[in-house]
């Protein structure tokens, strides 16, 4: 019992990290456009929020437009082992579902592995899902959101240069090049807007197929790492035309995780 | 002679009515249809309550369904074609769902691990994965019997509108795309949204046919008769400015029109004539008996003979049809509105703008067959039919008695319409689609069970199961689809087939949670919207089924409610064929109100205006005769009360009385003037007869052009009422001078 809170402690929210150093790569991809090394730029700014151990809670919270709301709380922990990310999150909250745990191994070339545990059969099971657009957890958050886009999969565009929340901003287009790409993400094109002198970025919006807007992405409450690198602690995604919204705030975050490999194994998920 | 106030003011007549009927034609120019026939029902009607609760929760369901037919629907081009017009459906915003084999979500265990996947996911290169993707559609509950039919020879695409576009615009893209992506399927449309665009056209249709057909009908059938110009000419005219007056009284009072209100300018080119076609005839014999009279004083007296006869039976027709403002159905309402008003603006033009422009006219030639002397066909039947009920007055009677006897067998028959969307004809595509829908996949009509409570408790979703169990073994039950079938297959998917928790609903709240949990980590969120609401307090259990009466719609409603009765969470039970049913039923109430309305109004007419209780009985014989023998012959015909049928008899009552009342009046004349009752049905069948016979003809011609109209209701009711006007008219000639022959009644001499 006393290990199982142990483990519960160290574990913090992977996939929620893993969205936001997406984001900020996507942000910084944008550049490419811009200039002959905007791609050499993005990766160098993916290095630099490069999250791969870290442990963190957070609170996702799904609204349905209505007024009614679903909490869900979860802690993350993830780590890198041999070139593989690996993560495990765990539900915390609410009671019917606390303890169901995820694992996911973050494959490099091929797909992820993932492995969930439901406390009330005592089973570990293997999941599979591949499809981008999906959402995320019944989220408005996508699969999209949290894995590494393939860069040839978009034309950049800048747009124009613009103030928001105060900052100066470039804001870049980026636009699927066809027609199965935008069905793999669920969208047909996506306009950030990212912060001239830090590269972060604060707002995105994606079109639908019809080119209308779809979702509005905001990222806030960026915070600077100890090793330089930012990581957001709100991050909030409304979809325009059914009026739902998801919110994620980060409640604690570490950079770094002590935990050992032997953790992150699936029959470990009920520890 | 004192001028009659018609001559007297006849610039202002002519100029008002002019002016009265273009101002008239500026509504009727914005005139909508909406043959929508759900929506014309009065909001209170509880069924209607109900699924206008269920739809807040779950949102209106209003499909359309595009059916694809070949020979096997797993094969490379078919699949090819669906997959492209899903894509292209799916980019839309018309559409808030659809569902084909490309959306509709296979939820399976593989290697140990949960997957959701399109049923479709990779079109089969083999036959191999042809027969291995024909399994596992078998295997889902929510693809099998529903999206594809048992063996496999139809599919479909199920387009839920998110509600921005028309029927129209939306069957437009839908046709669009099929044509974008060809194929060599057979492919028909479905569902209401199909119907009503398909409706509203044929609406217009009907009417810019029915409309000048009828028209040309009418005037065709006035000139032979009259064989002078103006004698067709007026009730012409009459006829014309009382549609105008009439349609125009729909937009005026917000109303759209609905297949009903085709009926109503047939109506008034088959009634508003009556009037100005007895003016005519009593113009055309006082002429011909003198020739010497001025016009003047020839249209003076016609008009002052005729004032009171015509009121009355304008009177006793617009009571008949007002008889329709007690059913419960909009378009009937309004189409008793409309045409009452319609008849009393003809009813004014009759007396007022015909003697008016009348006089205006010069004398004209003297028509000779209007004294109804000549031997003419009509004039020889009548005749015989004089000599016949005074000579053998009983046996007359026992001949009418028998007739309703033997119709009256056919009440036995006699049937409600249990699908109100029947409205084409059999042969057109919708209903061949109604027949698949009904043979291949789990059958066209709804129930809907709403639960209100904690939809993870697993005490509710054993319920839920149990029904779905119970209800899968009535025949006529196609589908039974809930969150528990969902939570069921998940079950299958997460654990091996020896585990106890295997295609069971777990016996724990938390596990409930967490299957839903492991789902949304696949799948999407929008997945189970159907099924259940956001936050798992309201659920929604769908019955589908086949059914071509109400015995089993009432079948299937009462096996849902017992199974359901003692259940706390089971708020309301609904559904379109309820509303369909109550649709029915209301329109089955409708008629026996709209009836009784206009037999008690119409009897405390005649007896008013005879001033006699027996008058009132007298007159109603023929009423009561028609009405029950058109029951009855419509169960041996097998034609259904629909809304259509069901505005007959409030119709051809107030029409048909009008015969009778002709007749009592003229035979009053003659009794005063010193006949017996022998020699007073003998004239009045010779000269208001023939009046009669022309009128109830030129009446039952006007409405025959509804057997032009696409719909098979209208042309039914066309029969119908071509057969009551016909049985009102041998009633009034025939069975009525029986009855007078030999009961002698007394207010006909007072």
């Amino acid at each position: 019992m006393s290990a199982n809170r142990q483990t519960l402690k160290y574990i913090t929210m992977k996939n929620i990290g893993k969205i936001q150093i997406v984001l900020l790569i996507s942000c910084f991809i944008s550049i490419n456009a811009f200039s002959q090394t905007a791609r050499e730029i993005s990766e160098k700014a993916s290095d630099a929020i490069d999250f791969k151990s870290m442990e963190m809670a957070s609170t996702l919270k799904i609204l349905d437009g209505k007024g009614r709301e679903r909490v869900r709380q979860i802690v993350t922990a993830s780590k890198e082992f041999d070139g593989v990310i690996k993560t495990i999150l765990k539900f915390t909250a609410p009671a019917d579902v606390k303890g169901t745990a995820m694992l996911i191994y973050d494959n490099k070339n091929t797909d992820d592995d993932m492995w969930i545990y439901l406390p009330a059969l005592r089973k570990t099971r293997r999941i599979v899902s591949s499809e981008k657009g999906k959402s995320f957890m019944g989220s408005e958050f996508t699969n999209a959101d949290m894995g590494r886009p393939n860069l040839d999969n978009f034309e950049y565009k800048i747009l124009k240069e613009e103030e928001y929340d105060g900052k100066q901003c470039w804001v870049i287009e980026s636009a699927c090049k066809n027609e199965d790409i935008e069905d793999e993400n669920g969208f047909s094109r996506q306009v950030s807007w990212i912060e001239k002198s830090t590269y972060l970025c604060h707002k995105i919006e994606s079109y639908d197929f019809d080119n209308e807007l779809l979702r509005v992405h905001l990222i806030r409450d960026y915070r600077k790492q100890s090793s330089g690198g930012y990581f957001a602690f709100y991050m909030e995604k409304e979809n325009i035309q059914n009026g739902r919204k998801s919110i994620m705030t980060i409640d604690k975050f570490q950079e770094g995780s002590s935990m050992p490999e032997s953790a992150f194994s699936p029959n470990m998920l009920d520890k | 002679m004192k001028e009659i106030k018609a001559i007297k003011y006849r610039w202002l007549i002519n100029i008002s009515t002019i002016v009265l009927v273009g101002l008239a034609i500026i509504p009727l120019l914005k005139t909508k249809t909406n043959s929508d026939l759900e929506s014309y029902l009065p909001e209170k009607m509880p069924s209607r309550i109900n699924n206008v609760k269920i739809e807040e929760v779950f949102g209106k369901d209003d499909p359309t369904i595009i059916l694809f037919e070949c020979e096997d629907v797993l094969n490379d081009s078919t699949l090819k074609r669906i997959q492209s017009l899903s894509k292209e459906f799916n980019r839309m915003d018309e559409f808030d769902m659809v569902l084909s084999l490309f959306d509709a979500k296979n939820i399976k265990g593989e290697y140990g691990a949960m997957v959701v996947d399109p049923v479709v996911k990779r079109i089969p290169k083999s036959e191999n994965r042809k027969e291995r993707l024909r399994n596992e559609i078998r295997d889902n509950n929510l693809v099998y019997k529903l999206i594809v039919s048992e063996d496999f020879r139809y599919t479909c695409i199920i387009l839920n509108s998110s509600g921005e576009a028309s029927d129209e615009v939306l069957m437009g893209l839908i046709n669009e795309q099929l044509e974008a992506y060809p194929g060599n399927e057979k492919v028909t449309l479905f569902g209401l949204p199909y119907l009503r665009a398909e409706a509203n056209e044929k609406i217009t249709r009907d009417m810019m046919i029915l409309l000048p057909i009828g028209l040309l009908i009418m005037f065709l059938f006035l000139i032979l008769s009259f064989k002078q110009k103006r004698g067709a000419m007026l009730p012409f005219m009459v006829v014309m400015f009382s549609i105008v007056f009439a349609m125009a009284v729909i937009p005026v009072l917000g109303w759209e029109m609905s297949i009903i209100g085709i009926l109503v300018p047939i109506m008034m080119i088959a009634i508003a004539n009556n009037y100005g076609v007895h003016f005519v005839t009593r113009f055309q014999e006082l002429r011909a008996e003198n020739p010497e009279l001025p016009i003047r004083q020839v249209v003076s007296e016609t008009t002052t003979y005729l004032k009171k006869p015509i009121i009355l039976t304008g009177l006793t027709t617009i009571v008949g049809v007002s008889g329709l403002i007690t059913h419960i159905m909009l378009p009937a309402k309004q189409m008793g509105i409309a045409s009452a008003i319609g008849i009393a603006f003809a009813l004014i033009l009759s007396l007022s703008l015909i003697p008016a422009v009348m006089v205006m006219l010069p004398k004209g030639k003297i028509v000779k067959h209007s004294l109804g002397r000549e031997t003419s066909f009509l004039n020889r039947i009548l005749s015989e039919i004089a000599k016949v009920t005074t000579s053998r007055p009983r046996m007359v009677i026992y001949f009418f008695v028998t007739f309703l006897i033997l119709s009256a067998f056919g009440l036995t028959r006699f049937r409600l319409a249990a699908d109100n969307n029947k409205i084409f004809p059999d042969d057109h595509p919708y209903n061949q689609t109604l027949v698949v829908a009904d043979r291949e996949f789990g059958g066209t009509k709804t129930i809907n069970v709403f639960f209100d409570g904690d939809i993870k408790d697993p005490g509710l979703l054993k319920n839920m199961d149990r029904y779905e169990h119970e209800l899968e073994k009535i025949p006529e039950v196609g589908n039974v689809n809930s969150i528990a079938t969902i939570i069921r297959i998940m079950s299958k998917a997460i654990n091996d087939p020896q585990d106890e928790a295997y295609d069971k609903i777990p016996d724990s709240r938390e596990a409930v949670a967490q299957y839903l949990e492991l789902y949304s980590m696949s799948g999407d969120p929008e997945d189970f919207e159907d099924f259940v609401d956001f936050d798992y307090t309201k659920a929604l259990l769908t019955v589908q089924y086949r059914a071509d009466d109400m015995v089993t719609i009432n079948k299937v409603e009462n096996a849902v409610r017992n199974l359901t009765k003692n259940d706390d969470n089971v708020k309301i039970v609904g559904g379109y064929s309820l509303i369909d049913k109550e649709l029915s039923k209301a329109v089955a109430t409708g008629q026996v109100n709209s009836l009784l309305f206009a037999f008690i109004a119409i009897a405390i007419l005649l007896i008013i205006i005879f001033r006699s209780f027996n008058a009132g009985i007298i007159g109603s014989i023929p009423l009561v005769f028609t009405v029950l023998s058109m029951f009855g012959i419509m169960g041996w015909l097998g034609i259904e009360l629909n809304i259509a049928t069901a505005l007959l008899s409030s119709i051809s009552i107030g029409l048909g009385v009008d015969y009778s009342i002709h007749l009592f009046w003229r035979l009053k004349k003659e009794l005063k003037e010193g006949s017996n009752y022998e020699e007073a049905v003998r004239i009045s069948l010779k000269t208001i007869g023939r009046g009669i016979t022309i009128n109830a003809f030129s009446v039952i011609i006007g409405f025959s052009v509804l057997f032009l109209s696409s719909f098979p209701y209208i042309q039914s009711f066309a029969f119908l009422i071509i057969a009551s006007l016909f049985l009102c008219l041998i009633g009034a000639i025939i069975l009525v001078p029986a009855i007078c022959v030999l009961f002698l009644p007394k207010f006909l001499k007072n």
